[in-house]
């Protein structure tokens, strides 16, 4: 199904309206996995949940699925999960270690690059003109890279490298990966739960959407805090956006964290202050657990000092999977890997305090889109517009007070620009948008 | 990655217990349930001891024979907490402001296939159970759950108290938007 609608018409960033329609219309649906889903580099792992030759992890990009490789020669690779003969799915499992990928429909096996290494009567395919075995291996992704631990890859030859696809984002993505000499790892496990809304409704709260907390959190936080969140001081609050890729951020260095319920947490994070400070310089320092989300485009969220890290995975226009991991400085102490163990439990996950509300919003909001008279609505995404600034230390477009739409905004204008482009090379590059305004 | 099931393993346990401590568990288990289904959480939390450990762990999808319901306590979990959580997630959920409960949550836990062991300490009992949780939200959303409990039950002068749960469902991916409640 192709949309009729123009991507761009739906999206008005001068004067803050978006048009439900994208919340709901399957012809878009299909035309995002296409133009955003099988082009955008997407997260698939962390380096930690694979150490050894042959440990894998699966991940989706988009409804493809795909295995995540530890190879022999320390690299990792990425292929489609569904074999070269008649298409079946070849491996069932979330994670393991293989030696080889076996199809369990008529055997053949594949190595831990995706290649064809065998399969039963090999000889009756030997004697096959035009077969040719090198060809038949399972589909690579296009590109893959990591960037500080984290594992992304695309499915476009064409897309820009991971560096210049995160471009600035880089500064900021560092306070959580880059934060501690030793790294940073996932614990182990993954928590996963079906939320019957559209992807991009968990994107655009956590690209910036740090307004809903006082109201949908109320009850979490009067539980935690024994008070509601109060309205705190504003000016020292940003949104930052480029590419797509938002961070919106208070400077109170353990908002995020002080909510996990754990004093250890934060603790930590006090005892870590100099020792940041010195790494990252003093701004960042107060950014590493701070009252913040952010969202990497598109589809990959998270909350820093919350320390959960999660893919907003589409399985069509009114249904996602949501996975959830916990990544931690690898030389944090064992006490507080517990307690943030614990807390995404707690806090962000589907009995989580917090997110079991957030899941029911993310549900009605998308339920709601799908009336004859809803879907001809539009939404008002101005909120703060007036409020950018140039700040001489933060970079990419930054507007003060993260009560506001300017994360959101941009987000859904890069959404626009991927949509209404044919190829990578037509996409709008975000400095000329910058420069218009 | 494999169950830490502390219980006989499926064996019939090798001293019975007597059938009416059998029936009191059942009781106790019962008006449990019942209290659940009322949303009496706070009358719920009179029944756990102080030292309580509440764990829902994530079932892993993995390869290979053995036990199928994998999990481990160093992995992520759906809940995993003492009392000092439990009563913060019931003031969460009894707070005005629970946007999730209101209009309330209705559900239904139906208890079954108890049977009571001995456990480690004198005073305590293991309590395996299995159960049906129905849950009804707004005009039209339904989830069911179905799982496996395994209860330590320890004997108060207040009468059993719950000490210990674990809860083993059959899903890797939960299939529900949140859970607003407790098994
Ligand atoms: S479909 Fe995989 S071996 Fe035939
Ligand atoms: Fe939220």
């Amino acid at each position: 199904m192709t949309s009729t609608l123009d991507p761009r018409s739906l999206i008005d960033a001068d004067e803050g309206w978006i048009d439900r329609r994208i919340f709901s219309d399957p012809g878009l649906y299909e035309l995002e996995l296409e133009r955003i889903f099988a082009r955008c580099w997407l997260f698939l792992a962390h380096e930690s949940q694979i150490p050894k030759t042959g440990d894998f992890v699966t991940a989706y990009m988009g409804r493809d699925h795909v295995i995540v490789v530890r190879k022999k020669d320390g690299g990792v690779a990425a292929f489609i999960n569904s074999c070269s003969h008649r298409g079946n799915r070849i491996c069932g499992a979330s994670q393991g270690n293989a030696r080889q990928f076996v199809c369990n429909y008529h055997g053949w096996a594949f190595g831990l690059e995706g290649e064809l290494v065998g399969m039963p009567q090999k000889e009756l395919y030997e004697a096959t003109p035009g077969f040719d075995k090198s060809r038949m291996g399972l589909t690579r992704v296009a590109q893959i890279e990591s960037y500080n631990g984290l594992i992304f890859a695309t499915f476009d030859p064409e897309a820009p490298s991971l560096d210049d696809y995160l471009g600035d984002y880089r500064w900021y993505l560092d306070i959580v990966l880059d934060n501690d000499e030793g790294g940073t790892e996932f614990l182990d496990g993954c928590i996963k739960y079906d939320v019957a809304c559209n992807w991009k409704l968990p994107a655009e709260n956590f690209v910036g959407d740090s307004y809903h907390a006082q109201w949908t959190h109320n009850s979490a936080a009067m539980a935690i805090f024994g008070r509601g969140i109060s309205p705190r001081k504003l000016e020292n609050t940003f949104h930052a956006t480029m590419n797509g890729h938002g961070w919106g951020f208070g400077l109170d260095m353990i908002g995020n964290a002080a909510a996990s319920g754990h004093r250890i947490v934060t603790d930590y994070w006090r005892s870590r202050e100099s020792a940041i400070a010195a790494r990252l310089g003093k701004l960042r320092s107060k950014m590493v657990a701070s009252s913040s989300s952010a969202n990497l485009f598109p589809n990959f969220g998270f909350l820093p000092g919350h320390a959960c890290f999660r893919v907003w995975q589409p399985m069509g226009p009114a249904s996602m999977e949501l996975r959830s991991w916990i990544l931690v400085n690898r030389n944090m102490p064992a006490e507080v890997k517990d307690a943030y163990r614990q807390a995404a439990a707690f806090t962000f996950s589907p009995g989580g305090v917090f997110e079991m509300d957030d899941s029911e919003n993310w549900e009605n909001a998308t339920r709601a889109s799908t009336g004859v008279v809803t879907r001809r609505q539009r939404l008002y995404y101005g909120l703060g517009h007036n409020t950018r600034e140039d700040h001489p230390d933060l970079p990419g477009r930054v507007y003060r007070n993260f009560f506001s739409d300017a994360n959101q905004m941009a987000f859904y204008s890069r959404w626009a620009d991927l949509m209404s482009a044919e190829r990578w090379a037509d996409v709008a590059e975000p400095s000329e948008r910058d420069a218009a305004e | 990655m494999s169950g830490t099931s502390t219980s006989s393993g499926g064996r019939p346990a090798s001293e019975p217990v007597d059938w009416t401590v059998v029936l009191e568990v059942q009781q106790f288990l019962f008006s449990e349930a019942r209290l659940l289904d009322a949303c009496r959480y706070q009358e719920w939390l009179a029944l756990l001891t102080d030292d309580v450990h509440y764990w829902m762990p994530v079932i892993e999808n993995t390869l290979g024979r053995g036990a199928p319901h994998r999990f481990s306590p160093d992995r992520l979990a759906f809940f995993d907490d003492n009392l000092k959580s439990l009563r913060r997630r019931v003031d969460k959920l009894t707070n005005r402001t629970a946007w999730t409960e209101n209009p309330p949550t209705r559900q239904c836990h139906v208890i079954s296939n108890v049977e009571v062991e001995p456990a480690e300490r004198g005073d305590e009992l293991t309590a395996h159970s299995v159960f049906v949780h129905n849950r009804g939200m707004g005009e039209r959303d339904e989830f069911t759950l179905v799982g496996r409990r395994e209860d330590v039950l320890r004997r108060t002068e207040e009468g059993l108290r719950l000490a210990k749960r674990l809860v083993i469902i059959d899903q890797h991916v939960l299939l529900a938007r949140n859970l607003n409640v407790f098994f």
